[in-house]
């Protein structure tokens, strides 16, 4: 009896872990979505920068004002923001992947306890 | 049954849901696409005013004051235009940098709109396949699923042995010629005639290896066309052949489907080495009570023949005669016999047996049909052969019907001399025998034709004949049926 109750709580806790996991593999799966739409933008920008030339005045947005920047400053920040979003993108990449493994290893293990569960109780029905 | 029932319905549900899935994307693209094309439009409007604007210096408009009033005033600095670029970034232009920053949304916009369109068609398609499925697995539509048993090829016999498919890495056909290519150039070392000598062996060693390899190619071929046969035998209808050999093959009916003479030819040229006369009837189809309308086929090794309809359920097969040639010297021509068994009338080895053939009533008198090509039961047959094979044919019957009966004209047509003919014919016929002498020399009969066909052209049958056919054919079942033996397997006797 008692090795039944224990595999049901490790039954339980498996359960739990795994729904854990799925929903962080959902936020990052989001998360990146959105930065993958970032990343398009910020590549428009790019191009469409390099078709001005200085003699444009460019501004950025920072909160209600419009504050005047330099064109090639403004070339250089969209740069590197896409740098920094490519980055983000590879990085909640591995994230996702490494969150996968890791559920799957729980599932093999829920599975096989799930058997082995069965099995008890088969066992404990027959006893008694 | 009641498993595939369930699994027929387990499949059918599953088709649902994956056309209902692939519904979906292709709603979702066209939503998608719908977005894109009004920000297009938007663009293309943005444009148009983007080139009227620098025309004045301002202009007076009423400019909008909150949610809800106007108020007059003007618009000024017309060739300055503050562009947001995307990500919170703006830059002030003219009219024509914002026109060209314009020009290259739009592109994008395009691309966009593109890629939808594709995917969009993609999944269109999927949708179109998954509900075919669907009605095929709920068996509505007009699908017929056809299925061929295939044996493991012990039917065909092989002579040799069969081709091995080399490893990628080896070459040993290069190896060969590789050592040639050697040994030329030691020959051009020695230069002498022992060299020389040495060369002409390689070369006929080489010469020996085609000739091999040349053999296996067609046995290999042979193997595809057996294998092609079984493929092709939903496809083909009677088919004429190519120029050099009258070879074709024509399908058996299939499931009723009307065949309708076809000029594909087949395959190519090359005589059938194995004559497999395993011919039994073919089972055809048979509509399973399943699913699905399920039609079997059975493949059935057939050597490549011209089948003319002789317009009573029975196919002769040209090549036959030549066959039976080549394996009955010395048989006794059973052309005398009016061959009044059905088997027997296959056992062609003259043109004059062909004759024989399109005979309709055995009371006595054979009395031919008037023209071969025109049979009753045209929906039997297989072939309206106008190839050059029925053709001579047909005119070397006609010239043996003319050679035959001479004195015997009638007024109406060409056609009724054959009427007359054939009963001289198996009277001569033997004469003709003993005339040439005891031994039967065996040709193929095309050779005897190809003079007949630069004589004369075929008559058109006149009405008279066609009603004879009609006359005729309506006789002649009933005699046939109780005779009724496979023709194959008549041959197959025959040739024992």
């Amino acid at each position: 009896m008692v090795y039944i109750r224990t595999a049901s709580q490790t039954f339980n806790c498996l359960v739990g872990l795994v729904r854990a996991f799925k929903t962080h593999v959902s936020k990052s799966m989001s998360a990146r979505q959105k930065l993958e739409t970032q990343l398009a933008e910020n590549n428009i920008v790019k191009e469409e920068l390099d078709l001005l030339n200085s003699s444009n005045i460019v501004y950025k947005l920072i909160g209600p004002v419009l504050v005047k920047q330099d064109v090639d400053e403004a070339k250089a920040t969209v740069a590197k923001r896409l740098e920094y979003i490519n980055g983000e993108i590879q990085r909640y990449e591995s994230v996702l992947k490494e969150m996968e493994k890791k559920s799957e290893q729980h599932r093999e293990v829920l599975t096989s306890l799930q058997q082995e569960f069965q099995k008890a109780q088969g066992l404990a029905a027959g006893k008694v | 049954m009641a498993e595939k029932g369930q699994t027929n319905v387990e499949h059918v549900g599953g088709v649902v849901r994956l056309r209902e899935q692939h519904e979906k994307v292709v709603k979702d693209c066209e939503s998608r696409m719908q977005h894109w094309r009004k920000v297009s439009g938007d663009y293309e409007a943005l444009t148009d005013r983007l080139q009227t604007l620098p025309d004045q210096l301002s202009y007076d408009i009423m400019v909008p004051f909150g949610p809800l009033a106007f108020m007059p005033g003007k618009l000024v600095h017309t060739n300055e235009i503050t562009v947001l670029l995307g990500d919170n970034w703006f830059a002030k232009c003219s009219a024509k940098q914002a026109q060209k920053i314009v020009d290259h949304r739009m592109k994008y916009v395009k691309n966009e709109l593109d890629d939808l369109s594709k995917t969009m068609k993609n999944f269109e398609a999927r949708v179109g396949f998954a509900k075919d499925l669907e009605t095929i697995s709920a068996n509505k539509g007009d699908y017929v699923d056809i299925r061929e048993e295939v044996g493991n090829d012990d039917a065909a016999l092989t002579k040799g042995k069969q081709r091995i498919a080399h490893k990628p890495n080896s070459k040993p056909k290069l190896d060969v010629v590789w050592d040639l290519k050697e040994e030329d150039e030691e020959d051009e070392g020695e230069s002498g005639d022992g060299g020389s000598r040495k060369g002409v062996m390689t070369e006929e060693e080489l010469w020996a290896r085609l000739d091999e390899l040349e053999k296996l190619e067609e046995l290999q071929d042979e193997q595809d066309r057996l294998s092609d046969n079984a493929d092709m035998n939903g496809e083909d209808t009677s088919s004429s052949s190519s120029e050099e050999e009258k070879e074709a093959e024509a399908a058996p009916p299939v499931n009723g489907l009307s065949l309708k003479p076809s000029w594909s030819s087949v395959s190519d040229s090359k005589a059938p080495l194995s004559t497999d006369r395993k011919k039994d009837e073919d089972d055809d189809e048979e509509e399973e009570d399943n699913c699905l309308p399920t039609i079997f086929f059975s493949h059935t090794v057939e050597p490549k023949k011209v089948r003319i309809n002789t317009g009573k359920n029975t196919m002769l097969k040209f090549s036959e005669r030549k066959e039976q040639k080549e394996h009955s010297k010395r048989k006794k021509k059973n052309g005398h016999n009016n061959g009044h068994c059905h088997h027997e009338l296959h056992k062609i080895t003259t043109p004059a047996d062909i004759y024989r053939l399109f005979v309709d009533v055995k009371n006595g008198e054979p009395i031919p049909r008037k023209s071969i090509l025109k049979s009753r039961s045209r929906e039997n047959s297989v072939c309206s052969d106008t190839s050059e094979s029925s053709a001579a044919d047909f005119e070397e019957r006609r010239m043996i019907g003319r050679s035959f009966s001479h004195d015997e004209h009638s007024d109406t047509s060409d056609g009724i001399t054959e009427e007359d003919s054939p009963t001289t014919v198996p009277l001569q016929l033997p004469s003709r025998y003993e005339a040439f002498s005891g031994t039967v020399i065996e040709k193929d009969p095309m050779p005897s034709a190809v003079p007949h066909l630069t004589i004369s052209p075929p008559a058109l049958p006149t009405i008279l004949e066609r009603k004879q056919e009609e006359v005729a054919p309506d006789v002649s079942p009933p005699q046939q049926l109780p005779k009724r033996v496979s023709k194959f397997k008549a041959a197959r006797l025959q040739q024992k």
